[in-house]
Parts: structure tokens; sequence; C-alpha cells
């Protein structure tokens, strides 16, 4: 088969299209098949696009859809311009670009329409040129100018919402409060959400592409094996996929079928920080190696010796360029949030093991330091009087203080394999105590909300 | 400032609604809750004159049930029964999550003698009857486990003198942990947004909540002399890109319109004749989950309803990023 000429007119485009159609269909067909000839008075073009402009109806482009609220749901679809939402700063399908794809609901048997009104005549599909109710366009549909005019305006309709407005028991449909008085029936709206189908499109995209896509795929495999790699690639952490119309997702969409249904959902989960088993601390005299090998804790480990060294550099192009080194640092937000995302590990950590079983610190395995034990096992002190009174005398805070930040400052030499004695690291050292002395601040607050529940334990006990 | 603060300690929710928008799960919306705080306030019992202002949600402990493992989740679905003809009934998936969560409500006066510890004893323990018996985020409330101290409802009234304010703070605080809060960072939002544009102009605010909501592993390659032999190599690191530390999560806030409003009756199948009635679309910005030691103030970890109803704008706000910036 020879290549088809590209099309000289829009007329031409339109014709071609059609015949492909029938040639398609066609195919297997004898000539002198009668189905074949009354295919081929289908396919006149002035006959086809007369059909095409009444089944259209049947059809609705939009860019909000109801059915993937719920698949029984019938009544108002929607498309709506991105450009002319006007949502500010958040999320919304103001974000989708100007050649967004938008959705086609409907009887899936006229979907051939849709694909008529997407052929581009000058880098424009006639979908546009019939909404814009281009002459062109007009002058190319028929002869018959009467004709070609209302073809054209049924071709539009097809972003226009079909009947009255409506919603369904199926749907959703919210009360939101649109005054200062929620006792009052007559301070709320009532909203119907309805599933932006437009801007899931290139979420999906996305979201696909970080998954399956061969450019993540390398990614990670360079990650595993420490190899060098062009750029980087993401993870979405606890990403969860919601199926629509269930093994029809062709019943919800167009682009629910192209979707294969499939719905991403990004978490927002809270951080997880109840494992599931605590195991009490025996055998060892402090629990801040087990702290230091918790995942979260070794990635902020990392990323303040990463900042440490950032900072170093900066330095050092500042003293080849004759520079004072800077009073302040770069970055100064960044760190603080990690050393207070530390501190935070360090509560999390701490209320895990307060739920072991109260007591756990008597066991003849246990070899804790005492201010450790003072810490990590509070109960004890409602069981064990003796244990209650040394505990209360003591300066266990101040003591869990400072081996915490011992603790940091021993792996963060060691990671960074310096001596902190040598004058030669005078700088290393200087940053160091920087952090420390920020995560000594951030710690003060989580011995505050550790004290204060002692406290009120013994007025509680009162 | 909040003057009077209900407390509702430790309520465990089953199977609370774990699909919180069409592009996020995991906690529900805060308007679920925001939509507890309006119920109750419209359920009050005649003798308590209270107004109720904003809501605020910490989260003690939570088990979405989906499935353990893996890469992506899948959630544990319920079977249902069969429609009229037999046939299985369309369904649309759902996600549940069993929840322990304290409220904590901004309340005022309106005529209620709030200076008596006794009445805003009485107060606290109805409201915490009533919540009892409710549904929240779809969920249903489960009977607390043990009545500890710790766990009684309170009707906190903040004191005039700041030290003692600081006081009672520091003494709720210490009964809100372990846990995290929920709260606003659309400053972040934009703030990505302006710096992805800066790179690339067509960048948009979608483009920066994808970038805040994933892990981004990058690869850097760096030539470093070997400390022996003098000779320059390659050594590869790869790194986790960050652009903002803390925990931050994808969340929805409200809704857009994406219609004129209709007149009460107009749109058919309304579930309620006498409103007006919109059609909209989720809104979505960033939130944060913050250890309640670290809040310095009450407000701080607060939700409450502010619409933009000019730009047909529906949504909640939270004060935290203020006073954050403000530090």
């Amino acid at each position: 088969m020879s290549e088809p000429q590209p099309p000289g007119s829009l007329r031409e485009l339109i014709e071609q299209f059609i015949h492909q159609r029938f040639a398609t269909k066609t195919e297997k067909m004898a000539s002198d098949d009668p189905a074949y000839i009354k295919l081929q008075e289908q396919f006149v073009p002035q006959t086809w696009l007369a059909d095409a402009a009444r089944r259209v109806s049947q059809l609705q482009v939009v860019t909000h859809s109801l059915k993937a609220i719920h698949p029984d749901a019938k009544g108002t679809n929607l498309y709506v311009e991105p450009r002319s939402l006007e949502q500010g700063d958040l999320v919304g399908s103001h974000c989708l670009p100007d050649d967004f794809q938008g959705d086609v609901v409907g009887n899936a048997a006229a979907l051939d329409v849709y694909k008529f009104l997407k052929l581009e005549w000058q880098e424009r599909s006639l979908l546009e040129l019939a909404l814009e109710n281009d002459d062109t366009l007009v002058g190319a549909l028929s002869k018959e100018r009467e004709e070609a005019q209302a073809w054209a305006q049924a071709f539009a309709n097809i972003v226009e919402p079909k009947g009255t407005p409506s919603s369904h028991a199926r749907g959703k449909q919210v009360y939101w409060l649109v005054n200062d008085d929620p006792t009052d029936n007559a301070s709320y709206h009532l909203l119907a959400p309805l599933y932006a189908t437009a801007l899931t499109n290139p979420f999906h995209a996305r979201l696909s592409e970080a998954r399956f896509g061969e450019h993540a795929k390398a990614g990670r495999k360079a990650r595993r094996d420490n190899a060098a790699f062009e750029g980087g690639y993401s993870d979405y952490l606890n990403l969860a996929v919601q199926k629509l119309g269930g093994t029809k997702p062709q019943n919800i969409s167009q682009l629910n079928s192209e979707r294969g249904g499939q719905n991403y959902l990004l978490a927002s989960l809270p951080p997880n920080w109840i494992s599931r088993d605590v195991t009490p601390p025996l055998r060892t005299e402090s629990v801040l190696p087990r702290f230091g090998r918790r995942a979260p804790v070794r990635q902020l480990i990392n990323d303040l010796v990463n900042w440490i060294k950032q900072n170093m550099k900066e330095d050092e192009r500042r003293a080849q360029s004759g520079k004072a080194p800077r009073k302040t640092y770069q970055d100064r937000d960044l760190h603080d949030d990690l050393t207070a995302m530390l501190s935070d590990e360090l509560l999390m950590f701490t209320y895990e093991l307060h739920r072991l079983t109260p007591g756990w610190s008597k066991d003849s395995e246990c070899r804790l330091v005492t201010a450790e034990c003072y810490w990590l096992d509070p109960g004890r002190s409602e069981l064990d009087s003796d244990f209650a009174t040394a505990r209360r005398r003591s300066d266990w805070h101040e003591d869990i203080s400072h081996r915490v930040a011992g603790w940091l400052k021993n792996t963060l030499t060691k990671r960074m394999k310096i001596s902190l004695d040598d004058p030669v690291h005078d700088f290393w050292a200087a940053q160091v105590e920087l952090v420390l002395r920020n995560f000594r601040r951030q710690l003060e607050d989580l011995e505050d909300a550790l004290r204060d529940d002692d406290e009120s334990l013994q007025g509680e006990l009162a | 400032m909040i003057n009077h603060l209900l407390v509702l300690p430790r309520l465990r929710i089953q199977n609370a609604n774990a699909i919180s928008s069409p592009m996020t799960w995991g906690f529900p919306a805060m308007s679920a809750f925001v939509g507890v705080q309006q119920v109750l306030e419209r359920n009050l019992p005649d003798d308590i004159k209270l107004v109720f202002n904003e809501i605020g949600v910490v989260c003690h402990h939570i088990e979405p049930q989906v499935t353990e493992g893996g890469f992506i989740k899948a959630f544990h679905l319920t079977r249902n029964p069969v429609d009229k003809s037999g046939g299985t009934a369309a369904i649309v998936e759902e996600g549940r999550s069993h929840l322990e969560v304290t409220l904590l409500i901004g309340v005022e006066s309106e005529g209620d003698d709030l200076s008596s510890a006794e009445r805003r004893r009485a107060i606290a323990q109805t409201l915490f009857d009533q919540v009892q018996g409710m549904r929240i985020a779809g969920g249903s409330v489960m009977p607390a486990f043990d009545t500890q101290q710790r766990n009684r409802p309170e009707l906190i009234s903040f004191s005039a003198t700041e030290s003692e304010r600081v006081k009672q703070w520091r003494r709720l605080k210490r009964r809100l942990l372990p846990g995290f809060a929920l709260v606003l960072r659309d400053d972040l939002l934009a703030e990505h947004t302006a710096t992805l544009k800066a790179q690339d102009e067509s960048a948009t605010t979608l483009d920066a909540w994808l970038d805040l909501s994933r892990l981004n592993h990058e690869c850097l390659v760096e030539q470093v002399e070997d400390e022996k032999d003098g000779k320059e190599k390659e050594v590869v690191q790869w790194n986790v890109r960050r652009p903002y530390r803390g925990w931050l999560v994808p969340i929805p806030v409200g809704y857009g319109a994406i219609s004129d409003q209709y007149d009460p009756g107009e749109v058919a199948n309304a579930r309620d004749p006498s409103v007006p009635f919109r059609f909209v679309e989720s809104l979505y910005s960033i939130g944060e989950w913050v250890s309640p030691h670290r809040f310095q103030k009450p407000d701080d970890l607060m939700w409450f309803v502010e619409n933009d109803l000019g730009r047909g704008i529906y949504r909640l706000q939270n004060d935290y990023a203020n006073t954050v910036t403000q530090d």
C-alpha cells in the first residue's frame, strides 16, 4: 500500500479520514458482499458527516466526570477550560497546560466521531476549530453553508453538558460552611465534587513513569550497584492504587480506560513511630547504638554530614579567594530542621521503649547505665519505691542530654574520618560543635516533654 | 488567641475513610474533622452555650487496612451484597484505617460560665460522651481503653497571665505525646513552585507538589585524589534531595468551583433543595506532621474554614506557617 499523500486542504484531510475508516472496516470483505455495498453508502463523506453530526450528541468531551465518583451515578459532567480557573497557589486543574487532553464520556460506539474531531489541521484540532466556529472548517464540511454551520455547531456542542444540571444519589454531595454560624441551615452550600479526569491524566503518566519508566529502572539499578548515573530518579513512598470501574474501566471514561482503571493515590500518612516488635535493650550499656541504626536516623546523620561538608567547601572557597570566613552559615534553617528532626526521632524512640512492660530494666541481663534506665523505664517507679526515689533525686535528664550529644559527636566524627583533637581539623570541630549546640537546644524541648510527664504522674499518684 | 480549649483525648476510630481525595490516601481529610466540629456544635444540648471556632487533630496511632509490604499498597476490600438481579453491584473501592486521635476544639462562651471548674468538667464530659456516639471520617468511635487521668476529657481555660498560659500549654502538650499533628504548608508549596519556575517557566504548582511528595534520588560523581597513589578517581555518591526538611505530605485542603453557583432547587437530584449548589473539584496543598512538643501555642495546630467565594474557593486554613516564618 502506498503512503497516503499529506492532505493539501482541510477537506482532503476529512475525506482521507473517512476513507481510511472505510478501508479498515471492509478490509476482509469481498466487493460484491451486500454488507460492503451498504458500508460504501454509509461512508460517502457527506452521509458520514451528517451521521457523525447526529451521533456526536451521544458523546461529551469533559475535564471533570461523574462516573469515576461512582459507576452507577448519572448526571452532569463538565468541560471547564483550565485557564478559566483561579485556584491560586493550590494544586488543581488550572495547572494543566494549554494542550491538555480532554476525556470522553458517553456511548463508546460513537467514539470514532471523537477521533474525527481530534484530527489536526495546521496544528489545531477540528474540535478547536469547531469551538471557534472557524470559517475554513465550515467551508470544508459542506458546500451548503447552512448545513455546514449546523454540523460545526453540533460538533462544538460535544463539550456542552447534556440536559439540565443534575447530580445523583450515588454522586458525592457535601455541605460546606460559607458563613460563620454552623448552626444556621442557611450557612451552607452544597458542593458536588466531580473527578478531575483531565488533571489525573498527566498525574498518572508521571507516576507510571517513575514506577516503570526505563530511566527510573536504570536509576534504581545504578543506585543498588552504587554506580554513576546521569541525573536521578524518584520514589513515591507508600503509593496506593485504587481501581476505578473494576474490570470494565471503559465504562467510566475514555481516559480511565487508557489508564487501565488505575488511580494512583499519594500517601499522607503520619510518621510511623511504632515498630512492630520492641524488645528490651538487654546486654548492652546504652541504647544509643540501637537508635543510630534506625533508617531515618541514619538518613538524618547522612544529611548532617553533607551539610557540614557543604559549609566546609564554601569556606575553603572563601579562604582561597582571600575572604574572611562567614559568621553565619548557609541554610541555617535546614540545619535547625535536621537537628529538630533528630530530636523528634529520639522522642519516638523513647515512647516506643515506654511501651515495654514496666520494670523490664530489673532483668538480670539488663546492663544499661542507670540514667538510661531512668529515661526508658519510668513505669518501674510504680513498682519499686527505691527506684522511684533515686530517679526523682537524680539529674538523669541532664545525663541523657550529655550522653546523646556525646553519641552524636562520635558518630559525626567517625563518619567524617577525622580526629577532633587534631589542630588541623579545628574547623571541622567548630562545625560539629555548631551542630551539637543546636541539637542540645532541641533536646531541651524533649526533656521538657518527658519531665512534665513525671511531674503530672506524681500529681496523679498523690 | 485561643482562650478555651476542649480536649477530647484518645478517641479510637475504627474503619475511618482512608481515601481522602482522588489523589491522596492515608489520613482522613481535615474537612472530615472540621465536619465533626460543626456537627458537635449543631447538636449542642440547649443548656450548653458555646461557640466552636477551630479544630486540631493529634494522631497517636494509625493502622491502615492495606496490603503489607511491596512497593504499591492495595486496600483490603469488604465483601458487598449483590444487587437486585443477583449480580455484583458496582462498587467504588474504599480504603479504611483505624486511628487513635485526640481532638482539640477552640471554643468561646456564649453565655456559659466557663470560670467555674466544675462547669467546665461537666461540659467536657457531656461533649466527650456525645462524640463517642458520632461517626468521624466515616468510622465509628470505639469505647476508650481506660479512663486514666490523661485520657479524661477537659475544657481548659487559659490564664490571662503569659507565664501561666505557657505552663498550661506545656502540661497539655505532654498529654498529646506521643503523636503527630497535621499543619498546613501552603508557604512551602508556593516557594517551591517559584523555585521550579525560575528554572523552567512552564513549571506549575502540580510539579512542585509532586516534587515535594516523593523521594528524589540523585547521583553525584566527584573526582577525588586517592590518598595512597595520588591518582584521580571517581567517587559515586547517591543522595536524597529534599528541598525542605520536615515530614511533608500531600493533602487535600478543600474544593474549587468548576461551575457557576446554582440557586436552591435548580439542580436535579440534589440532596437538599434548600441550599445553593455548585460543582467543584478537589484542591491540594502540602501539609506537615509535627510532634506536639514543638508547638509554641495551641493556635498553631488548629484548622478552620476560610473561603474565597469571590474566586470560588472553598477551603481550610491553618496558621502554623505564619508562626514559623515569624521566628
